[in-house]
């Protein structure tokens, strides 16, 4: 079933009136190429070779999720359960610049393999593994920084430090959106911490370009802010609405009407007023069907809130939104599935998102959504093989983690690289974070050497001067 | 000759060539050097090249990119080496980086970095280097860019570093400069025939200088009184100049726009941390440009104030607080290679006195030399060495920032010192309190220490045991070290024996000491064994010990020497946890005495150390409370944001690709080689060169930093900058618009001895600033559309400050009260910040996870870094927020409110006038008139302040209120 807000979409379309086209620069243009090719003006509007996706959506587990608990199998961790190992733990080696003992850890969660391609995956995430076959698993992933902050910014915008545009903020700029009454890149429940807005900021892009937070971390509501008005009748509303493009034309008027920005301006105010009737029926999910309602969790508390997001995120998805991040996360410095000392917290976490990530795969394949949708789920890092000092939970792990993709011209049911026999440090088929960014823009059809911005002297690419596009993994 | 498997077509191939090439040599002469040449070739085409080829040259080649400045298509390349030296040292294989980074030892330098390659590939290179590394290939190494975009030696081929054009230094009538800038721009217009724009209208002249000059909008009795509010009467325009010029409101919007240059925040993005000190460096600026101090000045205030001499206390206060400058970035506090976190500091750091000052961007030369402009890296590391000595960090898992106390008067100083020596004393105190036995088990039970009990006692420390036994204290009195209980489990598997050694031969009472809880077993068991044979008693540990609260009798018994003596507990069957915390052999003839002894310790000994916890306890109290009021006072102490020059004076290596743990040449401390000014670029010896790079900054020599200061308010009040390009005046800049006037103002300002104020005077009363915004020509629309000639005024949109002064402006909310922290107490962190202050935008806590209402839709500069012009946008999520935001419905509210008082019978539109000369600066069209008043009546009485409110709602959200004229 299409949702009613198409047909609602294309009688506003057709009614509205303006003063003129929509100005460039109004906002979120449309996919339709409206410039020429241009590294530091806008959209690109053209691809640098054929896409295999449209959009992302991306599922960030918010604290890093220990792989070897999770789809990284290493049943020598049994063996070795207690017995000391020296490693390069990512923390020490940045400290002192020196190799540390520690005790590995087994996983206490019971492993088993899935699907046709017959892959393992822990209890923890049985019913997302049940979509193993569409899965594509990189093993070998590796990232920087070692604590949550730093990590996080790399996720996203590919720096710990520097302040640089996010990866949403990248796609947006060189693709645009598909919906003109939707931002193009939206960010649900995002926390505010570890880098809060500049994790889907624009930095030094132009503002149009920056997610759009529905929602946040710890909050039950998933709405975007000033989208509407609390208490103000509709038909008050379009009184009022009705009064300023009174005064915005006659002061249009009074001016000589000839200033582009100023009608500019003006086609912004319907814009607004378009988006203001539009957007809160794609954030809508009560019209959803019982069974779909179910198969994300709706009706269970512990999967409801995160079930909702996912669910959002599909609607999203079909109103033609470039890049949606579901987030799983809290506002804390330790956030959500940062277990350093509580690993069986684990599995809480796992309970919340499970089923609702199951949910999304099986509704975007049964929607055919899947084929030109990434699905991408991952951490900023992973965890430690071994445990901390008081011996019940892992440090972050920044060089061996595990990332799935699903959809998008990505190859299903794949497995790509592999980790040390501890699941430590990836020793095969290693994907940076910059590579993994070059290679979900590549599917986009965007060359991430290609797709750069001038700002202060020089051209900025969200790969800096990195990343290779993983080809292995591509369909 | 050896068999050599053929593993490739490659390979048969390059064995042919080389059997080939062989075919012209005489077997019969060839001898073992030649042998062993061929060997190696042949050990070099079938292992070395194809591993190459298959692991390395995807990166390291001139075909690709040469990553890390390192070739291996040739012998050339890897003998040059990358940038961090040669790659290979032929026959010492533990020496060469290429097998160092193969066998993945160091962490930071693995390669191929997508895995590690297998064991008999690292052999097949480590026996290739031991055996000298023979190769073949020929090629050339692709010159290193060993210089700069633009070599230092030819910087003046770029106008920015030429010293400013000798003929406008000769000293024009200071009086005459306005219309010079007219002469200037004039000349210009005239070159192609253009013909400016006429001046604007007094109305909107009046409205634009508030803006400019105060960032506030004038009232209606202020429009009434300048001009009428018609606009008819005479302004005199130059008047109104000057007197804006004095208002402290001038003062507060100049400083305003100086913090988007030194990205200025009172909160760092990760973890939210507040910066409470950040906001005396915001009321500097306020106060230096109020009182017009000399840019010059305020450079080297900001960069060295902490160095500087001073006559006064305030004159030091001011010159410290403005080195808050340096220590404003938005840094990754909890980066853990501190080493990386200070380089990155440091480069934060050049990069804003870069952007800031010189508008270069020196940032780009800290991996390699400036790909445009002449910047080589040593530059860049013979900056970052001066600005090594300054630290910055006090270093932890997360680092932090630097505050310091301000210096007071000798009174207060010697007032805090008393307060700081207290507070010292009353922490030793509580520590020492804290640590002593007594209290630290005080809170629930109390501790009976073994020996001042009578008899011989065996606590359960030395009781042999069998089983696991666990070690407590939770429930008091315990003697000794704790007790031990069963966990009640294993059953019958656990026994505790208390043997006392060398026990004197006699009759003594043995007692047992537990104690007792609900949890514990009814039927615990000790056995006693003494000359009497082996006795069984069972105790209820339910039931609170009969004597003293500690103990039970186990009887009386005869000891023997050298027979069995102890007391054996265990857990065979019992029903609850079984517990022992001591065991006493009493001589059964001091029974009484030490009854009495004992009955003293519980009554006694016992309250007494409870008696004596407590009394610590309370001590304690007091002094916690103590503690905490001397902090208060100690805390009302000011102190300031900033940096400490207490770094060693040494100069740095050049990092190699940027790298902090890859180090090259040292670089001597300096400057820009290319700027020379007359004082020189030398720095002595005992300075750490931060004061020389202050003056060096400053220097009225220094071609940069006059233009760009010139420019930066050129273009606050222009619209655009002379150079569009603010903050780089490097090659990748644009070139000015008007070279010969921004040169001009160059000098005029350095002759003003950096008036900022003079510079700001003599730009408004140029004609090209009052020109009119709409009036155009055919001819001038289409020479110069984007207006950089400035033919026509140029259309200000109110900054986001200024939208959200003017709403309180009008609701009469806008509290004028300068300066202070507006940052409510015990604010930790920045997330989810409320705002709630009416006082004007600039004083609003900065915080960068939480901005005020309205900043992040509208364009607000990003104070993580140092911004020259902010983003110009139209989109619709300001129509949104204006429409939408509550803060904004909150003003029209309030504004209703006072406009429904100003004109109680309300039927007479004439406040309507005030209305509009409040939001607009005019009188209301008659288009507008009749919309409005439409609007109003169109309701019925009951909700007449409803339609009110939204009408001046919908004042606030049409253009001409953010669009000046």
């Amino acid at each position: 079933m299409l949702p009613n807000f198409i047909n609602r979409r294309q009688l506003l379309q057709n009614t509205a009136c303006g003063f003129g086209t929509l100005a460039a620069n109004a906002i979120l243009a449309s996919e339709k190429p409206t410039q020429p090719f241009s590294s530091t003006n806008g959209l690109h509007s053209i691809y640098h070779h054929p896409p295999r996706a449209k959009r992302i959506i991306f599922l960030f587990m918010q604290g890093g999720v220990s792989q070897v608990d999770s789809f990284d199998y290493k049943p020598q961790l049994d063996d070795w359960h207690g017995e000391k190992h020296t490693f390069d733990d990512a923390r020490q080696l940045a400290k002192t610049g020196k190799r540390t003992e520690h005790h590995l850890m087994r996983s206490p969660w019971k492993f088993q393999r899935y699907g046709e391609s017959g892959r393992w995956a822990s209890e923890l995430f049985r019913e997302s593994a049940a979509h193993m076959d569409d899965m594509c698993l990189l093993h070998g992933m590796h990232t920087e920084g070692v604590a949550h902050g730093p990590a996080t910014l790399f996720l996203h915008c590919g720096a710990t430090n520097f302040i640089r545009p996010s990866i949403g903020s990248w796609i947006l700029y060189g693709l645009g959106s598909e919906n003109e009454n939707l931002p193009g890149f939206v960010s649900i429940a995002p926390s505010v911490g570890n880098g809060g807005p500049r994790n889907y900021g624009s930095a030094f892009l132009p503002p149009k370009f920056q997610g759009t937070k529905i929602g946040g971390a710890g909050v039950d509501s998933l709405s975007i802010d000033n989208l509407s008005r609390n208490g103000m009748p509709h038909y008050s509303q379009r009184e009022q609405f009705d009064l300023i493009q009174q005064l915005n034309r006659a002061q249009f008027q009074r001016r000589g009407n000839h200033d582009e920005e100023l009608d500019a301006a003006i086609q912004s105010h319907e814009l607004a007023w378009r988006m203001q009737q539009i957007a809160p029926d794609v954030l809508d999910l009560s019209g959803e069907s019982l069974q779909t309602m179910e198969m994300y969790g709706l009706n269970n508390p512990k999967t409801r809130s995160y079930g909702e997001r996912c669910l959002m995120a599909r609607r999203m998805c079909e109103a033609g939104v470039r890049f949606i991040q579901v987030n799983y996360g809290d506002n804390s410095a330790n956030p959500a599935w940062d277990q350093h000392s509580n690993l069986p917290k684990h599995s809480e976490h796992a309970q919340a998102v499970d089923k609702p990530i199951a949910g999304l795969l099986q509704d975007l394949k049964q929607r055919g959504l899947l084929d030109d949708t990434i699905v991408w789920w991952g951490s900023e890092f992973g965890r430690t093989p071994y445990s901390q000092e008081n011996g019940t939970g892992r440090d972050h792990n920044p060089s061996g983690f595990t990332v799935w993709l699903a959809g998008g011209g990505f190859k299903a049911g794949y497995t790509h690289g592999q980790t040390d026999e501890f699941g430590f440090q990836g020793i095969e088929g290693r994907v940076h974070m910059h590579d993994l960014h070059a290679t979900l823009l590549h599917q986009l059809g965007l060359d991430h050497k290609r797709l750069t911005f001038r700002n202060a002297g020089r051209d900025f690419r969200l790969t800096d001067v990195q990343g290779q596009v993983v080809h292995e993994i591509i369909s | 000759m050896v068999y050599l498997p053929i593993t490739s077509v490659r390979a048969i191939l390059l064995v042919l060539g080389w059997t080939s090439l062989m075919v012209h040599l005489p077997w019969s002469v060839a001898d073992e050097g030649q042998d062993k040449q061929r060997e190696q070739a042949h050990f070099f085409e079938n292992k070395i090249r194809p591993a190459l080829i298959k692991h390395c040259l995807e990166c390291h080649s001139t075909a690709t990119e040469a990553s890390g400045g390192l070739l291996l298509d040739s012998f050339a390349g890897w003998q040059a080496g990358g940038d961090s030296g040669p790659s290979i040292i032929p026959g010492n294989v533990d020496g060469s980086r290429l097998l160092k980074a193969i066998r993945y030892e160091d962490a930071k330098l693995q390669m191929p970095p997508k895995s590690k390659l297998p064991l008999d590939v690292v052999e097949v290179f480590s026996k290739w280097i031991a055996d000298g590394a023979f190769d073949p290939r020929v090629g050339l190494v692709a010159e290193k860019s060993s210089i700069t975009g633009l070599p230092v030696d030819r910087a003046q081929d770029h106008w920015a570093y030429r010293s400013l054009s000798s003929r406008n230094s000769s000293s024009e009538s200071v009086d005459s400069s306005s219309s010079l800038i007219d002469k200037f721009i004039d000349a210009r217009l005239a070159k192609d025939g253009m013909v400016p724009a006429q001046s604007a209208s007094q109305v909107a002249l009046v409205r634009r200088l508030y803006f400019d000059l105060t960032g506030l909008p004038p009232s209606a009795r202020d429009i009434r009184r300048l001009i009428g509010a018609d606009g008819s009467g005479e302004l005199d325009y130059e008047s109104l100049v000057d007197r804006l010029l004095k208002t402290p409101q001038f003062g507060e919007n100049f400083a305003r726009k100086w913090m988007d240059v030194a990205r200025y925040a009172e909160s760092v993005t990760l973890r939210g941390f507040v910066l409470p000190q950040a906001w005396r460096y915001r009321d500097y600026l306020v106060q230096a440009f109020a009182e017009d101090r000399p840019f010059d000045q305020m450079i080297r205030e900001q960069v060295a104030g902490d160095l500087l001499k001073h006559d006064d206390l305030r004159q030091r206060h001011m010159q410290l607080v403005a080195t808050g400058f340096l220590a404003m970035g938005n840094t990754n506090l909890e980066e853990q290679d501190k080493t990386q976190l200070e380089m990155d500091y440091i480069d934060e750091q050049l990069d804003v006195i870069g952007g800031a000052f010189l508008a270069q961007t020196i940032g780009c030369a800290r991996c390699h030399n400036h790909k445009f402009d002449p910047i080589p890296t040593r530059d860049y590391y013979a900056m970052a060495g001066i600005l090594r000595s300054a630290v910055s960090l006090e270093h932890d898992n997360v680092s932090k920032w630097i505050e310091q106390p301000l210096p007071v008067s000798d009174d207060d100083a010697a007032r805090f010192r008393q307060l700081s020596d207290q507070l010292t004393g009353v922490t030793k105190r509580i520590a020492s309190i804290k640590k002593s036995p007594t209290i630290a088990d005080s809170s629930k039970k109390s501790m009976i220490s073994v020996t001042d009990l009578s008899g011989v006692v065996v606590d359960s420390r030395d009781a042999k045991l069998v089983g696991i036994w666990t070690v407590s204290s939770a429930i008091g009195p315990v003697i000794g070290d704790g007790y031990i209980h069963d966990g009640n489990s294993d059953k019958g598997k656990k026994t505790a024996t208390f043997e006392p050694p060398n026990l004197p031969p006699g009759a003594y009472e043995v007692r047992l000491s537990y104690s007792a809880s609900d949890n514990r077993a009814s039927n615990a068991i000790a056995r006693v064994f003494s000359a009497d044979g082996e006795a069984t008693v069972v105790i209820d540990q339910k039931k609170k010990p009969p004597e003293e609260g500690l103990w039970i009798s186990l009887g009386k018994y005869r000891f023997e020497k050298d027979g069995q003596a102890f007391v054996l507990v265990t857990n065979d069957q019992s029903d609850g946890v079984v517990i022992v915390d001591a065991v006493q052999f009493l001589p059964a003839e001091s029974r009484l005495k030490a009854a009495e002894v004992t009955k003293a310790l519980d009554i006694g000994v016992l309250e007494l150390a409870n008696k004596a916890a407590s009394k610590l306890e309370k001590e304690l109290k007091l002094l916690e409370g103590q503690k905490k009021q001397l902090e208060t006072q100690l805390g009302q102490r000011p102190a300031y944001l900033t940096v400490i020059e207490k770094g060693p004076l040494v100069d740095i290596p050049i990092h190699i690709r940027g790298d902090v743990h890859n180090l090259g040449e040292i670089a001597p401390r300096g400057f820009l080689s290319a700027v020379k000014t007359s004082s020189g670029n030398l720095i002595p010896a005992e300075s750490s060169g931060r004061i020389e790079l202050a003056n060096w900054l400053s220097s009225a020599d220094n071609p940069l930093t006059a233009r760009v200061y010139a420019n930066r308010v050129w273009s606050w009040l222009m619209g655009q900058g002379i150079v569009s390009s603010i903050n780089n005046f490097g090659t990748t800049g644009t070139a000015p618009s008007h070279p010969e006037l921004l040169d001009w103002l160059a000098s005029e300002l350095i002759r003003s001895e950096w008036s900022t104020k003079h510079l700001v005077r003599t730009i408004v009363l140029s004609n090209a600033y009052r020109r009119c915004v709409v009036e155009s020509g055919e001819l001038e629309k289409r020479l110069d559309p984007s207006n950089s000639l400035y033919w026509r005024g140029y259309m200000r949109r109110l900054p986001v400050e200024s939208i959200r002064d003017a709403m309180l402006a009008i609701s009469g909310e806008l509290d004028l009260t300068a300066g202070g922290s507006l940052i409510r107490g015990n604010t930790k962190a920045d997330y989810n910040y409320h705002h709630e202050s009416t006082r004007r935008s600039l004083y609003q806590p900065l915080f960068r996870n939480s901005l005020p209402e309205l900043f992040e839709a509208f364009d607000f500069a990003d104070s993580s870094m140092s911004i020259g012009l902010r983003p110009r946008t139209t989109v619709a999520t300001q129509a949104l927020a204006l429409l939408n935001n509550p803060w904004v419905t909150a003003r029209a509210k309030v504004a209703s409110e006072k406009y429904l008082q100003l004109d109680p019978a309300n039927d007479s539109p004439l406040w309507l006038n005030d209305l509009f000369l409040d939001c607009f600066g005019r009188l209301p069209t008659e288009l507008e008139r009749h919309a409005c008043q439409t609007f109003l009546q169109n309701g019925n009485a009951i909700d007449k302040s409803d339609r009110l409110q939204n009408m001046i709602h919908s004042l606030f959200t049409s253009i001409d209120f953010r669009y000046l004229e």
